[in-house]
């Protein structure tokens, strides 16, 4: 698989039988980054939101306590790891496992604001990603049933996948990872404890990466 | 060639259809809660369809991520409502579950004295469990652990005819049988007491 263009050189592979975990260049890279942003949420502070009054140049600095963030910063960290559990994986159903547990890592990080806005969005947010699981597993049972095998490592450059699987695979991952790009941003951005809803555009940006691989290689 | 897959495939295509159509149709923020654990039966619908052991292994985790995701949606649900303090008096308040305990769980014991064993007893177990939380119990402690203790007792000595009485060992599988089922069973009620009332 690894003289496919995307994934580059051969770092490391290790046979547990069918699946097999491997890092190319590539997806070492991901886990990198993935581990780097693991760190962040582990120990960053939470921002202090400021409020500008209109009409003057007066502005008030809202209070957030460690405490208050313990919650957004535990469920931070749980979406870091899922993000490197979907990274790291060599077999596309645990791959949508962790897009879902991404997901719900996420509606938890959007809920943990606590504003009655914001726990709407994530209510749509959740119903988007729940639906979403239809063609996420559903990709997975059709390349099951076509080819016999779940694992990337031997599926890799036999083109034997259907359009529909990668296309359904394709969709799933929006829906669970990418959903908050176009629901409730705006609102999401508003909550407080902003250095943790940096993890979920983070978690999007690396399921797209990683999901693209998966199936330029499968 | 069409298939048993494919004519599967058509009838779950046909459902994930209607489950859609509905999700467009429903406006109600509780109903498409509801609706979307038909969309996750859906996509178990699909895992099934391949039918094989692997498939069969892939279902439980799918059950697990897609209930945990439901559950933590129900959560959001009752907050943004804001209804997550309204507590009833009495928990698991409905009417089926004051007539409908005494049957269901005389037919799950019965059921786990059938099968015996651990399986049996964990059967057993939740048969109790459903007939104590619906009904209430009082005090009845000194009852389960007396039986528990009586249960172990009968374990050990079954052990005990098999190391020097090879010979009877049926007997002693009998008896541990038994004793594990009681053992179980009276492990798995004591679950039962800790929802019901409030004092416990």
């Amino acid at each position: 698989m690894f003289d496919l263009n995307i994934e580059g050189a051969e770092l490391f592979a290790l046979p547990f039988g069918d699946i097999v975990p491997y890092f190319s260049v590539y997806s070492a890279t991901l886990a990198a980054f993935v581990l780097i942003f693991i760190l962040i949420a582990a120990f960053d502070r939470p921002e202090r939101q400021l409020n500008i009054i209109f009409g003057g140049d007066a502005f008030y600095e809202k209070e957030i306590k460690e405490g208050d963030t313990r919650f957004s910063r535990f469920m931070a960290i749980a979406c870091g790891f899922a993000t490197l559990g979907a990274v790291l994986t060599g077999d596309i159903f645990n791959f949508t496992l962790f897009a879902v547990l991404v997901g719900i890592t996420n509606i938890a990080i959007v809920a943990s604001a606590g504003n009655h806005h914001v726990l709407n969005a994530a209510f749509q947010y959740g119903i988007v990603a729940m639906i979403a699981t239809v063609p996420l597993f559903g990709a997975a049972a059709i390349i099951l049933a076509t080819t016999g095998t779940l694992s990337i490592w031997t599926l890799a450059g036999m083109g034997a996948v259907p359009l529909l699987a990668k296309a359904m695979l394709i969709l799933g991952v929006m829906g669970e990872g990418i959903a908050p790009l176009y629901i409730g941003k705006a609102e999401i951005i508003r909550a407080q404890g902003a250095p943790f809803v940096l993890m979920i555009h983070f978690s999007s940006l690396l399921l797209f990466l990683r999901v693209t691989e998966i199936v330029l290689v499968i | 060639m069409i298939d048993t897959f494919h004519i599967g495939m058509f009838a779950a295509s046909l459902c994930i259809i209607i489950a859609f159509f509905s999700f467009m149709k429903e406006t109600d923020d509780l109903h498409r809660l509801l609706l979307t654990d038909l969309a996750s039966v859906m996509a178990l619908f699909l895992i099934a369809l391949v039918g094989t052991d692997l498939a069969e292994a892939l279902i439980l985790p799918g059950l697990v991520v897609t209930i945990s995701k439901l559950m933590a949606l129900t959560e959001i649900y009752l907050v943004k409502e804001g209804i997550q303090r309204n507590q009833p008096a009495r928990t698991l308040d409905i009417e089926v579950l004051q007539s409908a305990p005494a049957i269901l769980a005389s037919i799950l014991v019965l059921y786990g004295i059938f099968l015996s064993g651990f399986s049996g007893g964990a059967v057993a177990g939740l048969g109790v469990i459903f007939y104590i939380i619906c009904k209430g119990h009082q005090e009845r402690f000194e009852l389960i652990e007396t039986v528990s203790g009586y249960a172990w007792v009968a374990w050990i000595a079954a052990f005990f005819i098999i190391l020097i009485f090879p010979s009877q060992w049926f007997l002693a599988v009998m008896i541990a049988g038994g004793a594990i089922l009681i053992k179980v069973t009276a492990k798995l009620s004591l679950i039962g007491t800790m929802r019901g009332e409030s004092d416990v």
